[in-house]
């Protein structure tokens, strides 16, 4: 199962916005190339391997974008 | 394979597409924060009166969250609210709106609600500036910004410390965090709904369209970056002198009291008053 999944349409912008990119000390996301529906670049997933699962994407996303799986990151703290 | 779903959507009005806030608005992560409090207190929507007044904030409920919601007349908020409390004290009743309405405006409702300490949550999401009119001067912005109405900057002293009129007021509990710190929010949102009495939090947030951008303080990121370098905890802040403490922002829990709160007293008061109403009736048979 994916660690991370990006609602392309609810996105404003990881250009206009792009708190994901600034929260995420690992560096998982980058501006998409293509546009969604609204013209906002979301952004993609490029090291899913680097993630944490901080949810510091998720927590800080203004639009409710981004989620993390929580299955991994229990396993991991236990 | 099954996809992976966002937790809190199931919190969002099934009509609403999209958040009504500018790419890289605070109040998002304010609206997360509070669906993430009620989430992790196990609490559901139908637990909730949410009440909003006029302004950018005043959006997170109305119409984001599938609750019950009204959305008021500006600054009259907390008004509705009390009203909302005295009828259904059952019900937790939350308002959620912006420093224009509810201090600038509504002023006196916060002031004689938090001295009245009724029991209810009030959110006030601080973003220093009329944004949704058009980024004029509110009574929150600070000295020598460049807004609309005060091209020159402004020249009134401002509002700095609402949490401080909050607390002289009287609430029970008042915190202050900014956006860039969502996880102490969210404890400090879970601690306000389940307090007995008015619980106050000032949330600071970034408008980068209104204020950010005429301030020259850039966009959404480099504000939150700015807010991450100024605020200061209040256990850090009580070891420094008020110089030292000129354009920091001091955020934390400030006050955390058990004081009477209004609806148990009137409910007290009513049961005495009946009960002696009754005895008066008893001894006048005898």
């Amino acid at each position: 199962m994916a660690t991370l999944r990006i609602y392309d349409e609810l996105c404003k912008g990881a250009e206009e916005c792009g708190i994901c990119l600034y929260v995420c000390k690992e560096e998982v996301f980058q501006p998409s190339e293509t546009l969604n529906q609204k013209g906002y670049r979301p952004p993609v997933v490029v090291n899913e391997d680097q993630c944490t699962q901080c949810e510091n994407c998720m927590i800080f996303c203004p639009d409710l974008a981004i989620v993390v799986s929580e299955k991994k990151r229990k396993k991991g703290s236990k | 394979m099954n996809e992976l779903v966002h937790p809190y959507h199931r919190f969002i009005r099934p009509t609403v597409t999209h958040t009504t806030f500018c790419p890289g608005c605070g109040d998002g992560t304010v609206a997360q924060s509070i669906l993430r409090a009620i989430d992790g207190l196990g609490m559901d929507m139908d637990d909730f009166v949410f009440v909003s007044g006029i302004g950018c904030a005043a959006w997170i409920p109305s119409p984001l969250f599938n609750a019950d919601v009204l959305h008021t007349t500006h600054g009259r908020p907390i008004a509705f609210a009390f009203g909302i409390k005295m009828g259904l004290p059952d019900k937790k009743v939350m308002v959620v709106s912006g420093d224009g309405d509810l201090v600038a405006i509504g002023g006196n409702h916060l002031i004689q609600n938090a001295r009245r300490n009724i029991e209810m949550v009030v959110l006030c999401v601080n973003n220093g500036i009329y944004g949704m009119t058009g980024g004029q001067a509110a009574p929150t912005t600070p000295m020598g910004v460049k807004t609309t109405t005060t091209p020159y900057g402004a020249f009134e002293n401002f509002f700095e410390d609402i949490s401080g009129l909050v607390i002289a007021a009287g609430a029970s509990f008042v915190a202050r965090w900014t956006t860039a710190h969502p996880r102490q929010l969210t404890a400090s949102i879970k601690k306000a709904i389940q307090k007995k009495g008015f619980a106050f939090i000032e949330v600071i947030s970034q408008c980068p369209v209104q204020f950010g951008r005429k301030m020259g303080m850039g966009n959404a990121i480099q504000m939150l970056e700015d807010y991450k370098k100024r605020s200061i905890s209040i256990k850090e802040a009580k070891k420094l002198s008020p110089e030292e403490l000129k354009d920091r922002m001091v955020v934390g829990e400030f006050v955390d009291l058990d004081k009477p709160e209004m609806v148990e007293e009137v409910t007290r008061m009513i049961r005495r008053a009946s009960g002696e109403a009754q005895e008066a009736v008893d001894t006048g048979r005898g």
